[in-house]
């Protein structure tokens, strides 16, 4: 698992080359009869180092695409790859953080046991591990519950053990499925900025998916606006907001609001 | 389609093979001995349909089964909403149930030989016996868990001590006696076969005694293989009378076992 | 407070009422079927903790434990072959179910034929009669092992060890443990009946042997000694229970609160 050393700041997606590539993918659940189209035709790249969040009414395959990137589901045809390998299995370097986070970590593991599983196999020394472990509980505000169980912890909490299990990873993509949604609004804004930080910090690709729009025009670089059913992508709009992002300017720019219109009335406009 | 079939192939494939094992076994290196083949044990199964001693046996000990269960349902449930609706005796009581309740009938199989002699009514007290105490614990719980909130509520509106058993305590008990019921039911089964196998009672369990007594192995065997699909039957009824009768209730999924 | 300590004292108290009951009438009783419980726990002492200790108790005990110990590892072995496998899963399924139909006491017979009297044929009868509890518990617990925890551990690619380990061993633990629960129960079952069936040692044996030669107070003792070993290895099993899955039991009791 290396990471980059040099920190890259882009936001010119031309200029970056892909790292994640998807390609006239679709996804049908089933067969014969019953069969579900979900995805149809699905294509975008995200460069090295970007964020990208992707936001799309409930139900049209948000998660279904992004289980077919982690290489949990194969696609029924195109492709999903990164750096041009296609992927058929989990990926190495990637991680995932998942919706339903309460059902995403180990009931019979504390908090830090958790966040130390897929550690395991690392082979890191032991201070290395400890500091890993450490940073992301910090990070994410959970410091004080290490021994905790999961189970023992509000639905926010879990959500912020299943980021810092990631974090603590080091992915060199970082997928999250509505990682956000149930933390309050302050632990919010942490979080957001947290997930700037460690895309600056580490050179990590990040895609995040979203339902609030405010979210996904602060974090991004681009936005994939998923729509209709089967799931097309119906735009893919270019934020162009200056960095280093704040929550109070950043979100008071006047290009703020133009950019999240353009992304509302994307998702509203009738198919 | 194909590959619906697979599962189904490869499940009689995988019968077909251990009865092959088993005859292989049977007529090859234990040729002779105390293993019957598996086509001289169907063989003595046809024999046993045809044998009006063996339905008596079967006939006998579904009666008894059926018989200890059905008391064991009545006298349970009863005592159990007796004991649950006092708190005093369900503390009295909680004790000595705990105690008891891990110890299965055949423990008492001696004394009851003793008293009973080998009869239908020893067979039938054993099944009793077994069954009886899982049913009242589970209907104490049952009636304990009665909806604390509902009860109120129909105190608030006049009704009587037995409308409320009727209508509030008993319905919220029904899915902790049906998961009582759908357990003891092949328990009964099973005590019933121990009942005639070590204590002399009437039945399969007897028959099975004998033929292994007397070494007719093929015979033995064939008990045995009517036991389980009576067995599978007992478990199997248990389960969808339980299913049909108790689908309505909504903390039926909660009740059962995790 | 004045109620909860009523309460308590009924449950303390009635257990202990009840045996000074028993000591009461039974004192002067003549009946040959009830004796004196003063004689029993006499013939409790000398037969159980002196005569028959080392021939006897022990042995039950000895043949119980393997026997389980075995059974459990088996039961859990095969569970996870055949829960994780799918062709064994389609091949041995019906025959496992099959199996698990027969009384578990009925086996014993044919394992007599087989085997003959021997300790041998009363390891063997209590292993195979308590796998199956715990084997069917152990495949259904893994086969509802949470499909997201898979995908977590797909994702951060937990080695096959530590999937097997690490995630399925524990996710499936309660489910394995209610059904070694029950495959006690069948253990405890199988090492009386085998005993009772034809041989001459052992505690069940001895019961019997006692009834059958109306020693009505060494019956008792036997009675008395099996329900305590009933009770006291049902007890030892939930403390370890309740210890290892600490986890789910709090879970639980949070969830209900
Ligand atoms: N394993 C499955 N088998 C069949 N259909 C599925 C499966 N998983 C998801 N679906 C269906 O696919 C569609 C898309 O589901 P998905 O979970 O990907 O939506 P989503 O965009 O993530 O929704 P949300 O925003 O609510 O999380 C839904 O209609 C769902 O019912
Ligand atoms: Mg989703």
């Amino acid at each position: 698992m290396k990471l980059q050393e040099k920190p890259v700041t882009v936001n010119n997606a031309a200029a970056v080359p892909p790292r994640l590539e998807v390609t006239a993918l679709s996804k049908t659940y089933g067969s014969g009869p019953s069969a579900k189209c979900v995805i149809e035709d699905l294509t975008f790249t995200i460069g090295t180092g970007e964020v990208v969040c992707i936001v799309g009414p409930s139900g049209v395959g948000k998660t279904t695409l992004l289980k077919c990137l982690a290489g949990l589901q194969p696609a029924t045809s195109g492709t999903a790859a990164i750096d041009g390998r296609t992927i058929a299995g989990p990926p190495a370097e990637m991680a995932l953080v998942f919706q339903d986070y309460s059902r995403s970590l180990m009931p019979w593991l504390t908090v830090r046991k958790n966040v130390r599983l897929p550690l395991r196999h690392l082979r890191l020394p032991e201070a290395e591990l400890n500091q890993r472990i450490n940073t992301a509980l910090e990070a994410v505000g959970l410091a004080h519950a290490a021994n905790q169980y999961p189970w023992q912890l509000s639905g926010g909490m879990q959500q912020r053990v299943a980021i810092a299990r990631a974090l603590a990873y080091r992915p060199e993509i970082l997928i999250m499925d509505e990682p956000f949604a149930s933390v309050d609004a302050q632990t919010r804004f942490e979080l957001e900025d947290l997930c700037l930080k460690i895309r600056e910090d580490f050179g990590m690709t990040i895609l995040v998916v979203t339902h609030d729009i405010d979210e996904a025009v602060y974090l991004s670089d681009r936005v994939v606006v998923l729509g209709a059913k089967p799931a097309r992508v119906l735009d893919v709009v270019d934020i162009d907001l200056p960095a280093p992002r704040d929550q109070i300017s950043t979100r008071a720019l006047p290009e703020f609001a133009e950019q999240r219109t353009m992304v509302l009335s994307m998702i509203r406009k009738p198919a | 389609m194909n590959k619906n079939l697979r599962p189904l192939l490869v499940s009689a494939g995988g019968m077909l093979a251990a009865l092959a094992l088993w005859q292989v076994t049977a007529t090859g290196p234990m040729a002779g001995g105390p293993l019957p083949s598996a086509a001289a044990t169907f063989v003595q199964l046809a024999g046993l349909v045809a044998n009006e001693a063996f339905w008596a046996a079967l006939a006998e000990t579904l009666v008894i089964s059926l018989a200890g269960l059905t008391s064991a349902a009545v006298v349970g449930v009863v005592t159990g909403v007796l004991i649950g609706s006092f708190e005093p005796v369900r503390y009295a009581t909680l004790a000595v149930l705990e105690f008891l309740k891990p110890i299965p009938p055949i423990v008492i199989l001696p004394l009851v030989v003793l008293i009973f002699g080998p009869t239908t009514q020893m067979s039938w007290f054993l099944v009793f016996f077994g069954c009886v105490l899982p049913i009242i614990m589970q209907t104490v719980s049952g009636v304990h868990d009665a909806d604390p909130v509902t009860l109120d509520t129909a105190r608030s509106y006049g009704l009587g001590r037995t409308e409320i058993l009727a209508r509030v305590t008993l319905p919220s008990a029904m899915p902790f006696i049906g998961t009582a019921m759908r357990v003891a039911a092949p328990a009964a089964l099973v005590i019933t076969v121990v009942a005639g196998l070590l204590g002399g009672g009437p039945g399969l369990g007897l028959s099975i005694y004998q033929a292994q007594a007397a070494g007719d192995y093929p015979v033995l065997y064939a008990y045995v293989v009517v036991l389980g699909v009576l067995g599978l039957s007992f478990q199997g009824a248990s389960r969808l009378a339980e299913r049909r009768l108790l689908h309505w209730h909504a903390s039926y999924r909660e009740v059962l076992p995790a | 407070m004045n109620r909860k300590l009523t309460n308590w004292a009924l449950g303390v108290g009635t257990p202990f009422l009840l045996v000074a009951a028993w000591w009461m009438f039974s004192e002067n009783s003549t009946n040959t079927f009830f004796p004196p419980l003063g004689m029993i726990l006499e013939r409790f002492q000398a037969l159980w903790l002196f005569e028959h200790f080392e021939s006897d108790v022990m042995l039950s005990l000895r043949n119980l434990v393997v026997g389980y110990a075995l059974a459990t590892v088996i039961g859990v072995g095969l569970g996870f072959v055949t829960a994780l496998m799918p062709v064994a899963r389609w091949a041995l399924d019906p025959l496992i179910h099959f199996l698990r139909g027969i009384p578990p006491v009925a086996l014993v017979p044919i394992f007599i034929s087989l085997i003959g009297f021997g300790i041998e044929m009363r390891l063997v009868s209590i292993t195979l009669a308590a796998m199956f509890p715990t084997l069917i518990a152990t495949v259904d617990g893994i086969r509802s092992v949470d499909s997201t925890l898979k995908d977590v551990s797909s994702v951060y690619r937990l080695t096959r060890a530590e999937k097997l380990a690490q995630v399925y061993l524990p996710a499936a633990g309660p489910q394995i443990a209610s059904g070694m629960q029950v495959s006690l129960q069948v253990a405890f079952v199988v090492m009386i009946a085998s005993e009772m069936l034809g041989s001459s040692q052992g505690i069940g044996a001895m019961t019997l042997l006692a009834q059958q030669s109306f020693m009505t107070s060494d019956m008792w003792a036997g009675i008395l000694l099996l329900g305590v070993i009933g009770f006291g290895a049902n007890l030892v099993f939930e403390v370890i229970k309740n210890k290892v899955l600490a986890w789910y039991v709090g879970s639980k009791r949070l969830a209900r609160s």
